[in-house]
C-alpha cells in the first residue's frame, strides 16, 4: 500500500473525517468521567449537522455491554420514540429494561450507576473496575429509522473505585493567531491567509493518576491527551494534535460564502474524559 | 564426360536461429544430439557452358534445413567466379536434397549447414582442355605477406573456420581457433579482403599490400543479430516433474513489465495468480504466498523479491534457468503445500571476460563473469546491485517527509569443471532491503501516542552454498549441497513497536542417484534444515489487553526475548521408471518423503508424503501426464511460539493434490499444454477463535481449503523471428477457518487469468514485445454503516456480506517493450524502454472506504509509465 502511495497511485478522493458535511456525533462527555457505583452520571454530547435538523438524540447505557458496539437495541423499540407517536407505559418499561437513559431534547440523559455494579469484582480488581457502554443515536427530522439515515455512536464509561478517578479535561481558551477568542464571537478570516489556531487547556488538565500494573504494583502516570480538529470548510495542515502541541494552521476556503461556519476542537484524554470547544468564523 | 561429386562433406553446421542462423556462438547453444545427414542427394546437371569451356569449380552453399529435414532455403556463400552457371545448378539441386533432421534435447530443430558442391569433368571431357581460368597455383615457397585476426564485432570473440578471401586473385585462407589467418604470395598493391559467412554481414575491406613486407590486418565481422534466443529445453523435455515449465532466458528478458527479471515472468504462466503490483507475492494454484517454496540451487530462501516485488534478489544475468513447479512435484521438494520456484544459477561462463553494467529506473548493477585456466575449467561470476529510489523520492515529497526504500544485493559464483569425476561450485549471495518512513517533527501520524516516530523495516539474507558432484561410475553419482547463512527481519515504529528476528540456518541437500540401466533410476536424498532463531518483541501493550479490545485500558509495555531452535532432517526416495522398450514412451516417478520438524520445547511432528507422477507418450507429439500426492507443511515460525510455558500444539498443514494433463505438439514450434488440478487442504493453521488470554494458544489447526481448476498454455517457441505464449487459468480456491463457519473465497481467488506474451525480432537488432493481461478481480468483503467510536475518534464497520463475497473490478493491462542493440568493436549497448500499461487501464488494486464507510473507492495500479534502461556489455 505504501508503495502505491509513493508512486502516486491515489484513489478517487473520499470524504474526510475532519470535514463536517453530514450529521455527526463528535463528542460525548460523562460527568463524572469515571463514576463509582451508585453515582448519578449526566451526559452531554456534541452533535453537529449542517444539512438536516436533528429531531432527537436517544441514549442507552449498558454496564457490561451487549457486544463490542454497545447495547443491543431492538429497532422496533427505537421506533416507539417517534415524537409524533404515543409512548405507552409498556413501551417505556421496555425501553428502560433495554438500558434507555434519555432522549434529548425531551429527556436529558441520566444514568444511575447500580450500587452493586462492582460486586462481582475482587477488592484488587475494583480500582480498575468495569466499563459501561453508552449508545448514542442521532435521529434526523423525518428519518424513517433506517440505519443508514441515523448517526450511531458509542462511548465507554469506566466505573471503578479508583483512588485517582479520571476527570474530563477542561479547555481554557481557543485563540486565532495568538488572540484569544471570547465565546460567542464570530471571527472573520481572509481567504488565502493561513491562521494559527491554538487550544489551551486549564492548568493541571493533564492529570497525574495512579495505575495498578499487571504485577500489582502502583505506577504514577500523566495523561497524554490529544485534540481533533473539525470544520465545515477550509483545510488544516494536520487534523490531529498531540499533547502539549494543540496547534494547527487553518487555511480558509477559496470559494466559501460569507455565512458563518463552525470549527470544532475536541480533546480526549485517552481515559474516557472529553471536552470540546468551537469557533464561529466568517470567510471574506 | 561425366559429372563428379567432388565434395559432399558438410563443412560446418549451425543451429538455425532466425534471422541469423549462426547468430549465437555455437558453443553457447545446447549441444546437438544428432547432426543432420544427407539422405537424398540430387545430382546437378553439368552446365553446358561450363562443360564446353572445360571449366571445373566448387560452390560453397548455405542450406537451411527445417525441423523435418526439408530444405527451406539455399544461398551461395562462395561462388566459383566463372559465371558459367555452376552456382545456379548447385542451388537448384540442393533445393531438392533431403536430410534427416538435426536434434537436440528438445527434439528436432532447424539448422543451417555449409555444403560444398563440386563440379569436375571426367577424363574424356578434359582431353585437350587447357583450363585457362583456373586460379593460379599457390606457391608454398612464397613468404607470408598478409596476416591478421578475424573477430566478432562487439564481443571480440575470435571467429574460427571462417574463409578470408583476397580479391582479385581469389587466394583464400581459413582462420584458426584463435581467429588468425595468414596468406602467402598476395600480389602487391590495392586488394580487398572479403569475408562472407552465414549469419554475418559480408565484409569487404580494402588493404594496401606490399610484396616484401608483412601486412597485418585485424578484421571485425558484424553478426547479423546479437539478440540470441537460446532454446533451453522448454517444457517439452520429458521430466520427472510433470508440471515443470521452463522457458528460455532470452524470452524471459524480453517480457514487458518484468524489468527483465526471470522470476517475475513466472507470474505470466498458468497457475500463478496475479498479485497486486508492488506486493511481489507468489500465489500458485490457490495457495497462500507462504505456502510456496522459493529455492536457489535447491536451497530454500525466505524472500525472492526485493522490496515492493519489482525485482528478484538474484541478478538476472547469473540466472541459468528458473524451474516453475505449480504442483505435482516429487519428493525432492517439501515443506510446502503450494508450488515451487527453483532459481538455478548459471553453470556455464563465457570464455572471454564480460563486464555488464545495467541501469534502469530502480537500480544499477555491475556483473563480471568469465573463465580462467588453460582449459577454461574455472568459471566465475561476480555481481552487485544497488537501488537508488531513496535518492529520487525525496525530490517528489514535501519537505520533512522522508521515504527511503533501499535495497542491495550481491552474488559471487565459482564453478570448477575438471576432467575427472568431480565438479565443484561455490555460491555466495545476499541481499538487504530497508524502508524508512518518517514525518516532520511535531507532525501527528495518528491520534495514538504510541503510533508516532519513524517507521522502519529491514530484511536481509546471506548464504554460502557449495555443491560437489562426484561420479563414481556410469551408474552411480553423489551430489552434495551444504549451505549456511542467516536471515534477518525487523520492523519498528518509533520506540514503542519493534519486532526483530535473526535465523542462523544450516541446510544440506544430498542425493545419490543410481541408474543401473536406461529403465530405472533410483535417487535417495536428504533435505536437512536446522538452526536457531533469536527474536525479540517490543509492544506498547500486553497482547492479552489487545484481546479485550478496550482502548481505555491502561497499556503496559510488553517485551519478550527468546531463542527458538528448530530442525528438520527430511529424507526422501524417488524413482524414475521407464518400463517400456522405448524408455522415452512411459515415465513413472513414484516417491516417498519423510517429514520431520522439531521445535524443542514446543513440538516434534512427523509425516509421510507418498507421491506419484507419470507421463505417457500416447503417440508422437501427444503425451498424457498426471500426478497424485500428499504434501505437508510445518507451521510458520511466528506461529510456533507461545507466551507461556505450555507447548505449542500445532501440526502440519496438509494437502492432497492431484492433476491430469495433456501435452500436444503442433509442428516443431507450437505446443499446447492443458492440465486440470484439484487440491484438498486440511489442518490449516488459523487464529484461535477462543483466544482470551496469553494462556490460550494463538493458533489452531482448524482450517480447511480446496482449490481446483484448469490451466492451458499455448506456446510458440523462439523460431524464426517470433516467440510467444498464451496462458489461461480457470480456477476456484476457497477456505473455511472453523468447522461451524461458511466457506469463503480465498483472498487471491481469481476465476480467470489470461496472459498473452509475444516478441518479434525486427531488422537492425531491434526487438519488440508485448504482454496483455486480463484477470478477475480479487475477492473483497463489503462493509457499510460505520458506527462511531467516540473514544477513539474512528468508525467501526459492519460487514454487510460474507467474507470475500464481492470482488474488485477485473484487471486488464497491455504493456510493451522495445529493445535496440548497438554494437561497437569492443562493446555493445542495449537500450530499451518498458512501456507499462500502455492503454492506461485504471486497475483497482485495493479497496478503500471513507471514514464512516459510506463511500468506497480504489487505489489504482500504475498508470502508463515508460521505464527506460540500458545494458552495456564489455568484452575483454
Amino acid at each position: 500500500m505504501l508503495i502505491f502511495a509513493l508512486l502516486g497511485c491515489t484513489a478517487t478522493e473520499l470524504s474526510q473525517s475532519w470535514r463536517i458535511d453530514r450529521l455527526r456525533v463528535l463528542g460525548v462527555a460523562a460527568e463524572p468521567a469515571e463514576p463509582r457505583p451508585g453515582d448519578r452520571v449526566t451526559f452531554t454530547s456534541l452533535v453537529v449537522s449542517p444539512t438536516v435538523e436533528v429531531a432527537t438524540t436517544v441514549w442507552f447505557a449498558c454496564l457490561t455491554g451487549g457486544d463490542d458496539f454497545g447495547c443491543v437495541v431492538d429497532e422496533a423499540l427505537l421506533a416507539t420514540l417517534d415524537p409524533s407517536g404515543e409512548l405507552s407505559s409498556d413501551d417505556l418499561e421496555a425501553l428502560y429494561a433495554a438500558g434507555f437513559i434519555g432522549a434529548e431534547p425531551y429527556l436529558p440523559p441520566v444514568w444511575n450507576v447500580p450500587a452493586d455494579a462492582l460486586d462481582t469484582l475482587s477488592a484488587e480488581e475494583r480500582p480498575e473496575g468495569l466499563t459501561a457502554l453508552i449508545n448514542v443515536t442521532a435521529i434526523p427530522e423525518g428519518a424513517d429509522l433506517e440505519a443508514d439515515e441515523l448517526e450511531l455512536a458509542y462511548k465507554r464509561v469506566p466505573v471503578s473505585e479508583a483512588t485517582t478517578p479520571n476527570h474530563n479535561p477542561v479547555i481554557a481558551s481557543m485563540s486565532v493567531d495568538d488572540v484569544v477568542v471570547e465565546a460567542g464571537t464570530v471571527v472573520s478570516l481572509d481567504r488565502g491567509q493561513p491562521y494559527t489556531l491554538t487550544v489551551t487547556l486549564a492548568d493541571d488538565a493533564a492529570e497525574t493518576y495512579t495505575f495498578v500494573n499487571g504485577d500489582g504494583g502502583e505506577e504514577s502516570r500523566e495523561e497524554e491527551p490529544y485534540l481533533a480538529w473539525y470544520a465545515e470548510a477550509g483545510e488544516f495542515d494536520q487534523t490531529t494534535d498531540l499533547w502539549p502541541n494543540f496547534e494547527a494552521i487553518h487555511y480558509p476556503p477559496e470559494d466559501a460564502s460569507e455565512a458563518p461556519t463552525q470549527i470544532w476542537a475536541v480533546v480526549r484524554d485517552r481515559r474516557g474524559g472529553m471536552a470540546w470547544t468551537s469557533l464561529s468564523v466568517r470567510y471574506r | 564426360m561425366r559429372v563428379l561429386l567432388l565434395s559432399l562433406a558438410l563443412t560446418g553446421w549451425a543451429r538455425a536461429e532466425p534471422p541469423a542462423p549462426t547468430d549465437a556462438p555455437v558453443d553457447e547453444l545446447p549441444p546437438l544430439l544428432k547432426e543432420p545427414a544427407l539422405v537424398e542427394f540430387v545430382e546437378a546437371p553439368y552446365p553446358e557452358a561450363a562443360r564446353a569451356a572445360k571449366v571445373e569449380g566448387k560452390v560453397l552453399l548455405a542450406i537451411d534445413i527445417d525441423a523435418t529435414g526439408a530444405v527451406t532455403n539455399v544461398e551461395v556463400l562462395r561462388p566459383t567466379g566463372t559465371d558459367l552457371g555452376l552456382e545456379a545448378a548447385a542451388v537448384e539441386a540442393a533445393r531438392t536434397f533431403r536430410f534427416s533432421p538435426a536434434e537436440d534435447a528438445t527434439g528436432p530443430v532447424p539448422v543451417v549447414v555449409e555444403f560444398e558442391y563440386g563440379f569436375v569433368l571426367d577424363a574424356a571431357s578434359q582431353a585437350g582442355a587447357v583450363p585457362e581460368d583456373l586460379p593460379p597455383p599457390t606457391a608454398e615457397e612464397l613468404p607470408v605477406n598478409l596476416d591478421g585476426q578475424l573477430v566478432e564485432m562487439g564481443t571480440r570473440r575470435p571467429l574460427a573456420g571462417f574463409v578470408v578471401r583476397v580479391e582479385p586473385g581469389g587466394i583464400e585462407a581459413t582462420t584458426d581457433e584463435s581467429g588468425r589467418y595468414s596468406i602467402r604470395g598476395v600480389p602487391a598493391g590495392a586488394i580487398t579482403l572479403r569475408v562472407i559467412h552465414p549469419g554475418y554481414q559480408a565484409l569487404e575491406q580494402p588493404v594496401q599490400v606490399s610484396e616484401t613486407e608483412l601486412t597485418t590486418v585485424k578484421l571485425w565481422l558484424r553478426n547479423e543479430s546479437y539478440t540470441t534466443s537460446g532454446v533451453l529445453g522448454v517444457y517439452t523435455q520429458p521430466s520427472p516433474e510433470i508440471s515443470k515449465r521452463t522457458i528460455s532466458m532470452e524470452e524471459v528478458r524480453r517480457v514487458p513489465g518484468t524489468f527483465g527479471d526471470p522470476i517475475r515472468v513466472v507470474q505470466t504462466l498458468p497457475g500463478a495468480a496475479r498479485t497486486p503490483f508492488g506486493t511481489g507475492f507468489l500465489v500458485i494454484r490457490g495457495s497462500n504466498p507462504e505456502d510456496s517454496g522459493v529455492y536457489v540451487d535447491g536451497i530454500r530462501i525466505p524472500y525472492i523479491y526485493h522490496l515492493g516485488g519489482f525485482e528478484s534478489v538474484i541478478n538476472p544475468d547469473l540466472v541459468g534457468a528458473v524451474d516453475y513447479l505449480p504442483g505435482g512435484f516429487g519428493p525432492r521438494y517439501g515443506r510446502s503445500t503450494g508450488g515451487v520456484v527453483d532459481v538455478r544459477t548459471r553453470v556455464e561462463f563465457p570464455e572471454r571476460t564480460h563486464v555488464t553494467w545495467s541501469t534502469d529506473l530502480l537500480d544499477s548493477g555491475v556483473l563480471v563473469m568469465g573463465t580462467a585456466g588453460k582449459k577454461d575449467q574455472h568459471g566465475f561470476g561476480v555481481a552487485a546491485r544497488r537501488s537508488y529510489i531513496d535518492a529520487i523520492l525525496p525530490l517528489f515529497l514535501d519537505e520533512g517527509f522522508v521515504a527511503r526504500p533501499q535495497w542491495w544485493d550481491y552474488q559471487a559464483k565459482y564453478q570448477w569443471q575438471g576432467d575427472g569425476p568431480n565438479e565443484f561450485s561455490l555460491l555466495i549471495f545476499g541481499f538487504q532491503d530497508t524502508l524508512i518512513v518518517s514525518t516532520p517533527p511535531g507532525f501527528a501520524q495518528s491520534s495514538d501516542q504510541d503510533g508516532q516516530g519513524e517507521l522502519g523495516t529491514t530484511y536481509s539474507t546471506h548464504r554460502i552454498l557449495a555443491r560437489w558432484e562426484h561420479t563414481f561410475s556410469e551408474t552411480l553419482a553423489l551430489h552434495v549441497t551444504p549451505s549456511f547463512g542467516n536471515d534477518y527481519a525487523q520492523f519498528s515504529l518509533g520506540n514503542s513497536w519493534k519486532l526483530e528476528q535473526t535465523q542462523w540456518m544450516g541446510e544440506i541437500r544430498a542425493e545419490l542417484p543410481w541408474t543401473p540401466n536406461e529403465h530405472v533410476k533410483i535417487v535417495p536424498g536428504i533435505d536437512f534444515i536446522g538452526g536457531i532463531a533469536p527474536f525479540s518483541i517490543t509492544l506498547p501493550f500486553d497482547p492479552a489487553q489487545f484481546a479485550e479490545t478496550d482502548p481505555l485500558a491502561e497499556r503496559e509495555p510488553y517485551v519478550v526475548e527468546d531463542v527458538q531452535p528448530g530442525w528438520g532432517p527430511d529424507i526422501y526416495l524417488l524413482a524414475e521408471l521407464r518400463p517400456l522398450a522405448d524408455p522415452e514412451r512411459l515415465l513413472l516417478t513414484p516417491g516417498l518423503r519423510f517429514n520431520f520438524v522439531s521445535i524443542p520445547g514446543e513440538y516434534d511432528i512427523y509425516a509421510f508424503d507418498p507421491r506419484l507422477s507419470g507421463r505417457f507418450s500416447v503417440y508422437d507429439g501427444g503425451r498424457l501426464k498426471g500426478s497424485l500426492g500428499i504434501y505437508h507443511q510445518p507451521p510458520q515460525p511466528f506461529q510456533s511460539y507461545r507466551a507461556d510455558d505450555n507447548p505449542v500444539e500445532l501440526g502440519f498443514e496438509r494437502s492432497l493434490s492431484g492433476s491430469l494433463g495433456w501435452e500436444q505438439d503442433i509442428g516443431p514450434a507450437v505446443q499446447i499444454d492443458a492440465e486440470v488440478f484439484y487440491k484438498a487442504l486440511d489442518n490449516l493453521v488459523v487464529g484461535n477463535p477462543n483466544f482470551e488470554s496469553l494462556e490460550d494458544p494463538f493458533f489452531v489447526n482448524n482450517g480447511v481449503g480446496r482449490a481446483y481448476g484448469l490451466e492451458v498454455l499455448v506456446r510458440h517457441a523462439p523460431v524464426d523471428r517470433f516467440f510467444g505464449w498464451l496462458s489461461y487459468t480457470l480456477s476456484r480456491s476457497e477456505r473455511r477457518d472453523q468447522p461451524d463457519e461458511e466457506w469463503y473465497a480465498f483472498d487471491y481467488d481469481q476465476t480467470h487469468i489470461l496472459v498473452g506474451t509475444a516478441g518479434y525480432k525486427l531488422p537492425w537488432d531491434i526487438e519488440v514485445s508485448a504482454k496483455a493481461e486480463y484477470v478477475t478481480g480479487n475477492p473483497t468483503t463489503p462493509y457499510s454503516l460505520g458506527v462511531y467510536d467516540v473514544d477513539q475518534d474512528q468508525y467501526q464497520a459492519f460487514a454487510t456480506g460474507a467474507p470475500n463475497s464481492e470482488r474488485l473490478p477485473p484487471y486488464w493491462a497491455v504493456s510493451g517493450r522495445i529493445d535496440k542493440l548497438f554494437t561497437f568493436r569492443a562493446w555493445q549497448l542495449n537500450l530499451y524502454v518498458d512501456l507499462l500499461n500502455v492503454l492506461h487501464g485504471t486497475n483497482p488494486e485495493f479497496e478503500l472506504y471513507n471514514y464512516d464507510y459510506t463511500e468506497k473507492s480504489y487505489i489504482q495500479g500504475l498508470p502508463f509509465i515508460p521505464s527506460p534502461g540500458f545494458e552495456a556489455r564489455f568484452q575483454f
